[in-house]
């Protein structure tokens, strides 16, 4: 723009102001909206917690974290191998699931970025972050149960890394992205070899962000059910080895979210009683955790 | 093709051809530390240089002027082929670096970006402690024992003219101290790869003028070993700080030449112009 067609306060075009009262009723309008439409979401946040704290609160003991479930329609009991399991089969899914995220994220920003295979990738994690949980549980159903000819805590992770995956990889290129392209030309101007600044450099100056990522993506699928349904199913067994009838990859695996799935529909009231405690247990964790990684890792920023 | 490269850079060709005695008579003859000759640039298919050519002086100080988006940082940035590390741009011509031209296939890079340091605008220390940022090239490039390390650590900081203020703060992140000394830490990391050639980007434009007033002295202590070419868009600065001149302008090298020649006595309209604060 030259100078002889900015309108300037000697331009003989008039400039006329615009209405403050009006930019101001507009301004206070959509600040409301925005405000309603966040304190509505914290509404039903707060109604689940407080239901599930009330209705589970009551099976909370010793009991329920050490004890196995009760036969039949005996009393007592808990859902300790349930604890056990979910954890288990998380964790063993984040081991698959995280490494391969997070590979794959430092090769879409750091090396595949714009190309076609990158592009590729991304769509693809796109496509796979949009499928529906109960998906993963049928193809790791094809591709271990119905091969070996039985259910296992294997198969269920491998469905739960499934939909770890494109969680982790997304969110991890996301913080990868932020890593300024000054601090990338830095350290290959040092002449380091492209995998050293990556990984001495860039990823370093990411770690908060990528443990972030990490556990808000295992978080993401540690209240799973769906996934577990035709894989890892449930049992009221304490996990026991490996290959053994309730071992890890030898059979059905405890877990809380297929448990309170059954036993929430069961109609014995205190096997109700222990599926809400088993919410409860999951909700505080998922909940506690998210909070705690964002108030570690997120201050000051 | 070749031809017309030829012709161009013999049409911009930044010969200054007045007698003004001793100095432009250095000029010639000091070794050349690199060689530019006939290089376009191109983003994709805009193409950003055209076929400049032009002369670095061994152990001076050569500044590169211009309005911005003329084409200095593209320039600097061929000399250690940091661009490559955007797949759509990309540099033909020659740039002679000891006997090699350094555009051609076959160059080692860690090598060529170890004997060229680079400093960035933005002053951007390693996500690491003070030390371990000025021991990253050393670990890089050398074998050396804790000892010897520690002792590389201490002279470049001390080339830096840093060592004094954060003798005490080794172990502290690097992203603690000041962007001042900040950006003196990222001078004191390229010195410890032991380079030849460094090229600064503008150093100065992000930091205060105390800050600013001690980088210019360290370039002034540096020139007697290292090679500078430094971008800036203050001209007070590069007549401060520099031996020779260079004035881009629309992605070629309008005048280049001593210092005092190119600020007292332009030979070109553009470069007066520019100069002089017609236009920036
Ligand atoms: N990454 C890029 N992609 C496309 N064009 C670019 C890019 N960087 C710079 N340019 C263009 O190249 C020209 C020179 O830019 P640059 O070398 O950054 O100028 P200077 O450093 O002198 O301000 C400008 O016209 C600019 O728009
Ligand atoms: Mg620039």
């Amino acid at each position: 723009m030259s100078a002889d067609t900015m309108p300037g306060p000697l331009s003989a075009v008039p400039l006329r102001p615009r209405s403050v009262a009006r930019r101001r009723v507009v301004d206070r309008l959509v600040t409301s909206l925005a405000w309603l439409a966040a304190a509505f979401g914290v509404f039903i946040m707060g109604w689940i917690v407080v239901t599930v704290v009330g209705r589970g609160i009551g099976a909370i003991n010793w009991a329920f974290f050490t004890q196995s479930p009760p036969a039949g329609a005996d009393l007592g009991g808990g859902l300790g191998p349930c604890i056990v399991g979910t954890i288990v089969l998380t964790g063993f899914a984040a081991v698959i699931g995280i490494p391969i995220g997070f590979f794959g994220a430092v090769y879409l920003s750091e090396f595949g970025r714009t190309g076609r295979i990158a592009t590729a990738i991304r769509t693809i994690t796109n496509v796979v972050l949009g499928v529906p949980s109960i998906i993963a549980g049928l193809f790791a159903y094809a591709i271990l149960v119905k091969p070996l000819h039985h259910y296992s805590g294997f198969a269920g992770s491998v469905a739960l890394a499934f939909i770890m995956l494109p969680v982790m990889t997304r969110a991890a290129e996301d913080v990868l992205n932020l890593v300024p392209n000054e601090l990338r030309e830095s350290a290959l101007a040092m002449g380091a070899p492209r995998w050293r600044a990556t990984l001495g450099v860039i990823v370093r100056s990411a770690r908060a962000g990528l443990i972030t990522s990490t556990i808000l993506a295992v978080v993401r699928v540690a209240g799973e059910t769906a996934p577990l349904l035709f894989t890892a199913l449930s049992s009221p067994y304490w996990l026991n080895g490996l290959f053994g009838p309730s071992g890890f990859f030898g059979g059905p695996v405890a877990n809380l979210t297929k448990t309170i799935y059954d036993y929430s529909t069961s109609p014995y009231q205190h096997l109700q009683q222990l599926a809400w405690g088993g919410a409860l247990v999951i909700i505080v964790a998922v909940l506690g955790t998210n909070v705690l990684v964002r108030l570690v890792f997120q201050r000051g920023k | 093709m070749t031809e017309t490269t030829t012709d161009r850079s013999a049409a911009v060709a930044p010969r200054i051809e007045v007698a003004t005695g001793q100095r432009a008579v250095e000029f010639d003859a000091l070794p050349s530390k690199l060689s530019v000759r006939g290089l376009d640039f191109f983003y994709g298919k805009e193409q950003a240089l055209f076929g400049n050519t032009l002369e670095i002086k061994e152990k001076r100080v050569t500044a590169i002027i211009g309005p911005s988006g003329c084409g200095k940082s593209t320039h600097i940035r061929t000399f250690n082929r940091i661009y490559e590390l955007y797949r759509n741009q990309r540099a033909t011509g020659e740039i002679w670096f000891d006997g090699r031209n350094i555009l051609a296939s076959g160059t080692d890079l860690l090598d060529l970006r170890r004997r060229i340091g680079m400093i960035f605008q933005k002053p951007s220390p390693f996500p690491m402690t003070v030390f371990d940022n000025i021991a990253y090239g050393l670990r890089l490039h050398f074998k050396l024992s804790r000892s010897e390390l520690a002792d590389h650590v201490e002279d470049a900081l001390k080339r830096a003219a840093l060592w004094d203020e954060v003798k005490h703060k080794l172990k502290e992140p690097g992203l603690a101290l000041s962007g001042g000394q900040q950006q003196r830490l990222s001078i004191a990391r390229a010195i410890a790869a032991e380079p030849e050639v460094i090229l600064m980007d503008e150093p100065c434009s992000a930091i205060d003028p105390v800050a600013t007033a001690k980088i210019e002295e360290l370039i002034a202590q540096l020139s007697s070993a290292y090679t500078i070419v430094i971008v800036t868009h203050n001209m007070q600065q590069a007549a401060r700080v520099s031996d020779y001149t260079a004035f881009f302008f629309e992605g070629r090298i309008v005048e280049a030449g001593l210092t005092t020649q190119i600020f007292e006595n332009p030979q070109r309209k553009q470069t007066e112009d520019y100069i002089t604060g017609r236009f920036s």
